[in-house]
């Protein structure tokens, strides 16, 4: 009868593997775009290209619907989506009168000024809406606007 | 703890315990496969509105062109113009007239490229994504792979009350 001998298995395989799969979701990971509010269906255009130098200062504010699991819309007027919490359109106002003067207390006038208001709003919002957001946050002091949009691959 | 083991005289193999690395390394790639979110890549289109310039044409030598959607009561695209010129409705035949319309007055007026300005005027119910076109189209072109810039100023008239 042959001795009971100690059979280690050869790791080294199994952790080049491991390795190689915390890289790829390591890099492939974005915390950035933790504001990206899912129920919103961005519209696509092949000429939304990704930013190249992120903004230093920037103010995300989702327009769009609650949606149902299968995507269809609960209710036939926009939220507004801002940092967390659900406005309709005429609280919207306010509230970021509310965010613009936090920031003139903690930096300056200017400081707003430089802050680009990021809209991401739903295809299918009313553009009447879009344009109002815009207009109260020009009355609350901000100047910069970024429309957002899904890419979209180049067609003939 | 490291186990030692001896193989031939005088020399010592030492095995390294890989359990608790392999452990880490496990709960390291549990934390990022549940942190992964795929998002499609964003773009995005700047827009500058000065507060003073919202209301009226600011001062400039050369007349802002004016593009108008009229949106249908669905929120479709009734109709594009692009002053006083009928682009039509149908998408995305009329965007493209108006990216060519756009092009041809570009590169008419070369020296005062900068100048030139797009004031976008739309119906209060049109779907945004017509909206986005309309700036997208003014905005430039993609042609085999390489972006043409056309006009950057692009602006918002002032929201039309929504049609009851």
């Amino acid at each position: 009868m042959s001795q009971p001998s100690h059979v280690s298995p050869d790791l080294t395989p199994m952790i080049d593997v491991t390795f190689q799969l915390i890289t790829f979701f390591m890099v492939v990971t974005n915390f950035e775009q933790t504001q990206a509010d899912e129920r919103i269906k961005l519209p696509e255009d092949v000429l939304a290209k990704p930013v190249k130098v992120a903004r230093r200062e920037e103010l995300v504010i989702n327009l769009g619907f609650l949606r149902n699991r299968d995507g269809s819309k609960q209710d036939s007027e926009p939220w507004v989506f801002l940092i967390g919490e659900q406005l309709r359109l005429q609280d919207f106002g306010p509230r970021l009168q509310h965010e613009a003067r936090v920031m003139r207390v903690r930096g300056d006038e200017q400081r707003v000024r430089d802050t680009t208001i990021t809209i991401r709003a739903d295809a299918d919002v009313p553009a009447g809406v879009v344009q109002q957001a815009m207009q109260l946050s020009q009355e609350a002091g901000f100047e910069k606007f970024a429309l957002k949009a899904k890419q979209a691959a180049e067609d003939g | 703890m490291a186990a030692r083991s001896t193989t031939r005289p005088g020399y010592t193999r030492i095995d390294v315990p890989m359990t608790p690395m392999i452990d880490v390394v496990f709960q390291l790639l549990i934390f990022f496969m549940l942190t992964l979110k795929i998002i499609a890549p964003e773009g995005d289109f700047s827009v500058n509105m000065p507060i003073a310039a919202s209301g009226e044409a600011a001062a400039s030598a050369v007349q802002p062109l004016q593009v108008r959607l009229i949106a249908n009561p669905d929120g479709s695209l009734g109709q594009l113009m692009l002053g006083e010129q009928n682009l039509g409705n149908r998408s995305p035949d009329c965007f493209r007239r108006l990216n060519r319309e756009i092009g041809d007055i570009v590169s008419q007026s070369r020296e005062f490229i900068d100048d030139l300005e797009v004031i976008i005027d739309s119906d209060y119910g049109l779907h945004y994504s017509h909206l986005l076109k309309a700036v997208s189209h003014c905005r430039g072109r993609m042609q085999g792979g390489q972006f043409i810039p056309f006009i950057k100023n692009i602006r918002f008239a002032e929201p039309r009350p929504p049609e009851l």
